[in-house]
């Protein structure tokens, strides 16, 4: 046989395809765009704030509590800072870098939300496929402290969370992964007891092949789709969580400034200035938002592609 | 039945003692040193060390949470050496813990170095004297004695002593000789119903918390009365509907209002109907325990924030659960059995969709005290949900410990009920 | 026909075409179809996956879902005209005259509400009946369908009574309000063998005595060939050919419907004498239509006119209606098999038998959870389900071993506990020479290497996230069958080795037919180089044409390697073609086993012979004797006691005490002559009478 010569080269035209595929599924779906649209704007706008704004973000430069004018855009806040700027600045925490210490400064990429959500996906994943696909009593025992943690109120959660650690973006990157990980563990088990009983998991078990090797290299990956689109819901759920935190005064800290602070901050003089609090609020519900129809849309699209 | 019944009860029950035990973690292990709130910062180890006995914080963690969980009367009995009752302060209500000597109720202080009796009358008032104590001598030779102190604690004195007691007390931290040894603070543990001394207010937790559970739950239940018939109504619309116009606008409300937090919801509508219009009060003013009822107006707005935040979740549950079921061979051949339209939908479907929204319904109940908590912070509701914000935010740890096993009691027997309703909706569970 | 012949018929189709709506195409389902159908008549639709045959059912009472439609064509019912109707005008004909039936009986019927209430609606809503008229109505209906206890029947809920059961409900609750027209669209395809049986009696015995015409959608060419009385032949959406049953099979015209009955395994045949010769290639898709003659690209007669000119369907003088240019000049009889196609080699029984693999009083049962209190607290005695129960067996190296059962015989429980998926309780397992009873977690790579298995379900035996090289290479890679380096070659030789080019390499399963992913199965089996592979279903999931062509592929494989096959089936005519030995198992025993030719043969054991019996043969002439089984099998947690198949024995009152021995006491292996055991009390003699006196009966 001369099938060595004859074998074409096997990675980058799949690759190009399937890339091709997935966009092609995206922008099928008049949802899925208007979501990305939006998350688009707003990572935009956080890159951007990394090199500009119009305003130093923490400057007390202005009278407090000014109304929209044609230098402060959107106003300023109670201590006389521009809210715009403050606004564009309060993407990062989100959505681009985690402070893993403030003296010194110690700053990973990605934000707070999506590595919460990678914890969670990565804790809650490991716990769901070896309770799906061990069965019995690890299933049992991974199930019961499962329930204990979904038994908590998320928001009760977050607040022991942050009571006994203290607020930081670690402690919220670690609220959030203890509070999505039973979630992702009922998806990827519910997942696993389906996927167990394919034939090809038969196959694998006859070649011999080890518990792990069919969790990791069998199962998962015919669970990426919906894990996917549970983990983009979940960033929207993080970015939501990180705002309430904040509004509670719980969240993450200073000196960056972080939406639901700035809610919480402008909720106390808003006789004085109501406009104030409109602005960030309205930044986190539209992120939250687009995230939604992002993962809404594309689950709709992967479910009539599949069919 | 029963099976599934009991099966049920036991789940739960290791579910609760899962979370006490997470809890108590949490809270215990990882919450700080609680000498430094109560001390301040420049106080001594020595200090710090001697507070820490008295409130029983030197023994280990597995017994503090044996303590807290189901009380520390146990072991403290066999050590007293009259029989320990509980019984209401006049005054407060509250409980506080005696000894009987003789059908007295007594308790004991330090006055001077000197052990005193404080016996307490049928009548309640209360009358001082020299302890008749009964010292018992210890293995090591010293004598001792174990009695009730005036804060609730057992409390073994030993006779000449000199080990140093630091007292906090209002004035401040004053310091005492001549006796306590040890100190087991008497509880009955939360699962008994004393959740301890809140470190806030120094009154009992399970004095506050209740009346303040009963303001949520009017407000929880009133939104939870109000929206579910509402968004299970429009959920089937939108289901029935699938993919057409009107599916598409219930669809895109419900995931707005789910995707916006509820303090943005409730901000909005204070903007909107509390600073612009003025129609509606934009905080609550609680004076009286019973302004809710007085004034229902205050609780508009914090109702129709949790119904917003509420609605789209059950809208698209029961929107999905009711298109999934229109695709089954069960309603194919009802159609095809040319059943009308209406009957297809309200005999076959309904019934079937309703199935799956029960159940994640009731588990919902957990979003719903979140939107609870933040509700009544925004809008000054003094429930339970700002109780445990609030006791969250100064580390009252007895405080939030028992909020949160209330509300994780409330989430799990809810979820009871959500698996009893299932059952009763579902023939292939029920006759099995 | 015994009716009067009526000026129009009941349904005539002229000329209909069906598509649906996609994201990216219209796709045609159903192609100027027509067709007629008198009252009282059966007119049987066959044809593969994909040819339409569900969607013309759908498309007669206009219920195509959201994205179907019908584009052009008319539909003609009691002489009115259906296409184009309103939802409300056709709602008062559905369930009323024209009813259907479909294949799935408890998806079809609602879980929530109890049978009498699904039933009465029926007759509540068309015929505005009270309630007790309505009950009585339903009652003398499921009478009709022979359901046992009737009035305490409405009282429950679907999943409270059996299969069977469930398609007697559904098929009296279309006869309630005695339709014109039943369409049943594969009504017995999920129901066992001796179900089916039942069922397709009731079916037969409904047409005698009802004025309906039916419409019975099949794939299955043996169960066509009992109920109708003409037959239409679809292909990719088009009828190719529409006769008489007897015509359909004696003599078909089309070298498609010539294809089918050539490639459907029959009881008569047996692997030495016979040959099953598949179609090449697949059912065209929508999208990959050619432009001629539909078939010309699987048709060995195939001219230049076929492939650019379209056949109209014509009506030939003996009054077959055939759509293809050449049939005049197609003669079956001097029929050679093309060139091209699979065919089993030549059979070689090894010379002196070994043997490979002994199973000495296997055991397994399965705990089966209480439903009580008491057994939460373990105060009542834990029951199980005795899967296998004393299972002993022989194969020898190089032969066919098949097993044959229905649902919960523990035919599949045997194979896995020999593969290792399950561990034995206790009995032995001797394989070339060693004991393998463990699981496969404790047997050695080398002993799991030597066992593989090939599944049922195509479309869930391959990983959908590798490719089909990924999926061969694994277990190369794990046995170490090849070094790294030669990997690839000795893929693309095994896929060469189940007829596949390099090309498939790089595809996903998602690419694949159901064909050729069962045959990537069968080459990542053949991979470590297995002594012995035991196939679970191989083709029941299949069409008929790929089925033939991989039975075939099973033989060349064990012919080339030397290979033992043990194959799982329910089909007795596959079994009958494949294998060398037989064993038919009932509630976890082995009631008979033996050489293929012996067991096909009297004497019977009763349950084998009823079993046969039940088979749809693909022949209307047929008269073959009518063993029925009563009432259900019953369950694996409490065997009847004595002889397992004496609740359901048909035989059991030719025992010289009635049958009372049945009861009590289990029966041991008779040896029928050599190596064919029959576990049964009855004597050899009475058995070997059993064919003969039914004939006669």
């Amino acid at each position: 046989m001369n099938s060595t010569t004859l074998s074409p080269p096997t990675q980058p035209p799949g690759l190009l395809r399937k890339l091709a595929n997935i966009l092609s599924i995206l922008l099928g779906s008049r949802t899925a765009v208007t979501g990305l649209a939006v998350v688009l704007f707003w990572l935009g706008i956080g890159l951007l704030s990394l090199v500009w704004t119009p305003h130093p973000p923490n400057a007390q430069a202005f009278d407090a509590n000014l109304p929209p004018t044609s230098t402060n855009w959107m106003g300023t806040d109670h201590l006389g800072r521009d809210i715009w700027s403050r606004v564009m600045a309060g993407t990062q925490v989100v959505l681009l870098k985690t402070r893993l210490s403030t003296d010194p400064q110690v700053v990973v990429p990605g934000g707070v939300a999506l590595w919460g959500v990678i914890g969670a996906v990565v804790v809650g994943g490991l716990l769901g496929v070896n309770a799906g696909y061990r069965g019995g009593r690890v299933d049992q025992a991974i199930m019961q402290l499962l329930d204990a943690l979904i038994a908590f109120p998320v928001i009760v959660l977050y607040l022991v969370i942050v009571t006994a650690l203290g607020s930081g973006d670690v402690v919220v990157v670690l609220a959030i992964t203890i509070t999505g990980a039973p979630g992702v563990a009922r998806l990827v088990r519910g997942l696993t007891l389906d996927i167990k009983t394919r034939e090809y998991i038969r196959a694998a078990e006859t070649r011999g092949e080890s518990a792990n090797y069919i969790m990791l290299r069998e199962i998962l990956p015919n669970a990426r789709g919906p894990i996917l689109v549970d983990a983009m819901l979940r960033v929207g759920y993080a970015i939501f969580a990180i705002g309430t935190l904040g509004f509670l005064g719980l969240g993450l800290p200073p000196p960056d400034p972080d939406w639901g602070s700035m809610v919480n901050d402008a909720r106390k003089y808003i006789y004085a200035n109501p406009i104030a609090i409109l602005w960030p609020a309205l930044a986190i519900a539209t992120l939250v938002i687009g995230v939604n129809l992002f993962a809404d849309g594309l689950r709709e699209e992967l479910t009539r592609y599949q069919q | 039945m029963a099976r599934f019944l009991v099966r049920n009860l036991v789940s739960m029950g290791t579910t609760m003692l899962l979370v006490s035990a997470l809890l108590f973690l949490l809270l215990e292990v990882a919450g700080g040193d609680i000498t430094v709130r109560l001390l301040g910062v420049f106080a001594s180890p020595e200090q710090r060390d001697s507070l820490r006995r008295q409130l029983g914080l030197d023994a280990p963690a597995w017994q503090r949470y044996l303590d807290w969980l189901v009380g520390s009367d146990w072991r403290a009995r066999p050590l007293s050496a009259y029989p320990l009752v509980t019984t209401p302060n006049p005054q407060s209500g509250e409980a506080e813990w005696w000894a009987e000597v003789a059908g007295v109720l007594t308790r004991w202080r330090l006055v001077d170095g000197e052990l005193t009796a404080i016996q307490r009358a049928a009548d309640g008032t209360e009358s001082t004297a020299p302890a008749q104590t009964v010292w018992q001598r210890a293995p090591d030779g010293s004598e001792i004695f174990w009695g009730v102190d005036i804060r609730n604690n057992l409390v073994q004195w030993q006779r000449g002593s000199d080990l140093e007691v630091l007292v906090l007390s209002e004035a401040g931290v004053r310091s005492e000789r001549g006796g306590p040894q040890h100190y087991i603070p008497l509880r009955k543990g939360i699962v008994r119903g004393d959740a301890g001394m809140s470190l806030q207010s120094n009154r009992p937790v399970s004095a506050t918390i209740f009346s303040r559970a009963a303001n949520s739950l009017i407000l929880a239940g009133a939104a939870f009365l109000l929206v579910m018939p509402l968004a299970l109504f429009c959920g089937v619309l939108a289901g029935v509907h699938e993919g057409r116009p009107l599916d598409r606008i219930i669809s895109i409300t419900g995931l707005g209002f789910t995707a916006t937090p509820e303090f943005v919801i409730g901000i909005f509508l204070i903007l909107i109907f509390g600073i612009w219009l003025r129609w509606l009060p934009a905080t609550a003013v609680f004076l009286t325990g019973d302004a809710i009822l007085r004034d229902p107006k205050i609780l508009v707005l914090p109702i129709l924030t949790l119904m917003a935040a509420e609605f789209g979740y059950v809208a698209r549950i029961t929107r999905a659960s009711m298109a999934e079921v229109m695709q089954t061979p069960y309603i194919r051949t009802a159609f095809l059995k040319g059943l009308p339209r209406q009957r297809v939908i309200f005999r076959h479907a309904l019934r079937n969709a309703l199935l799956a929204p029960v159940t994640v319904i009731m588990l919902q109940i957990n979003w719903l005290i979140g939107g609870v908590i933040v509700v009544e912070v925004l809008f000054g509701i003094p429930g339970l949900g700002s109780y445990i914000y609030d006791a969250a935010i100064f580390g009252d740890f007895n405080a939030v410990a028992a909020a949160a096993m209330l509300t994780v009691s409330i989430a799990v027997l809810t979820r009871l009920a959500g698996d009893l309703l299932y059952l009763y909706l579902n023939p292939r569970i029920r006759f099995a | 026909m015994n009716l009067p012949p009526s000026p129009e018929p009941l349904l005539a189709v002229q000329d209909l075409t069906v598509s649906y709506r996609t994201r990216t195409a219209r796709i045609q389902a159903l192609r100027n179809v027509s067709l007629t159908l008198k009252p009282g008549e059966t007119l049987g639709i066959v044809g593969e996956s994909g040819c339409g045959k569900s969607t013309l059912g759908w498309s007669i009472v206009n219920f195509l879902g959201a994205n179907g439609f019908i584009q052009s064509g008319s539909i003609r019912f009691e002489g009115q005209e259906l296409v184009g109707r309103s939802d409300r005008q056709l709602q008062q004909l559905r369930g009323n005259r024209i009813a259907m039936v479909f294949q799935d009986p408890l998806q079809a019927l609602n879980p929530a509400l109890q049978l009498g209430e699904q039933m009465r609606e029926v007759l509540r809503v068309h015929q505005q009946m009270s309630k007790a008229e309505a009950t009585t109505r339903c009652i003398e209906t499921l009478k009709r369908v022979h359901m046992p206890d009737a009035a305490g029947l409405l009282d429950r809920y679907p999943h409270q009574i059996s299969g069977g059961q469930q398609q007697r409900v559904v098929i009296a609750m279309a006869l309630l309000n005695d339709p014109a027209l039943l369409i049943l669209d594969e009504p017995t395809t999920a129901l066992d063998v001796t179900v089916e049986a039942a069922v397709l009696d009731l079916v037969a015995e409904l047409r005698q005595t009802l004025e309906t015409a039916l419409l019975f959608i099949s794939h299955n060419l043996g169960v066509i060939a009992r109920i109708c009385d003409r037959v239409a032949v679809m292909y990719a959406g088009e009828i190719v050919e529409q006769a008489t049953v007897t015509e359909i099979f004696q003599s078909p015209r089309h070298p498609y419907t010539q294809g089918l009955i050539r490639c459907v395994p029959r009881l008569g045949t047996d692997k030495n004498s016979s040959m099953l010769f598949p179609i090449p290639g697949r059912v065209p898709r929508p999208d990959e239509r050619p432009a001629g003659c539909l078939f010309s690209t699987r048709c060995q007669y195939a001219e230049e006119r076929c492939r650019t000119e379209a056949p109209l369907l014509r009506s030939l003088p003996s009054g077959t209606q055939v759509r293809c240019h050449l049939t005049e000049q197609i003669d079956p009889q001097r029929w050679t098999p093309p060139a091209e196609a699979e065919m089993p080699p030549p059979k070689t029984s090894p010379a002196s038998p070994s043997l490979l693999l002994t199973g000495s009083h296997l055991h397994k049962a399965y705990p089966v959870p209480g439903t009580s209190l008491a057994s939460l607290v373990g105060l009542e005695k834990r029951r199980s389900v005795k899967a296998v129960d004393d299972v002993s067996l022989k194969v020898d190296k190089g032969t066919t071993l098949g097993i044959v059962g229905e649902s919960g015989s523990g035919k599949s429980t045997l194979v896995k506990s020999i593969i290792g998926l399950e561990g034995i309780d206790h009995g032995s397992l001797e394989f070339m020479g060693m004991e393998i009873h463990q699981p496969l977690s404790r047997r050695t790579l080398e002993t799991i290497r030597e066992l593989q298995m090939v599944f049922q379900n195509p479309d869930s035996t391959m990983n959908p996230s590798y490719t089909v090289g990924q999926q061969i290479a694994r277990p190369l890679e794990r046995f170490h069958t090849v070094p790294r380096s030669q990997i690839r070659d000795e893929v693309v030789r095994l896929l060469r080795a189940v007829r596949l080019n390099q090309t498939y390499y790089d595809r996903y399963p998602r690419q694949l037919s159901g064909g050729e992913k069962q045959r990537v199965g069968i080459a990542r089996a053949l991979a470590s180089q297995p002594s012995l592979i035991l196939c679970d279903e191989p083709v029941s999931a299949l069409d008929v044409s790929v089925q033939a062509a991989i039975l075939n592929l099973l033989l060349e494989v064990q012919a080339a390697n030397q290979t033992t096959l043990i194959l799982i089936a329910h089909d007795l005519s596959v079994v009958r073609f494949i294998a060398d030995q037989v064993a038919v198992m009932y509630l976890g025993q082995i009631v008979e086993s033996g050489p293929v030719d012996a067991l096909y043969a009297p004497p019977y054991h009763p349950y084998t012979e009823a079993l046969l019996s039940a088979v749809p043969e693909p022949d209307p002439t047929l008269q073959r004797s009518r063993i029925r089984l009563e009432g259900e099998v019953p369950s694996a947690i409490n065997p009847p006691t004595g002889c397992r198949f004496h609740t359901r024995c048909p035989r059991r009152s030719w025992m010289p005490d009635g049958g009372q021995r049945c009861q009590t006491e289990a029966p041991v292996y008779q040896e029928a002559s050599p190596g064919h055991q029959i576990l049964c009390h009855l004597p050899l003699a009475t058995l070997q009478r059993l064919e003969s006196e039914t004939l006669s009966v």
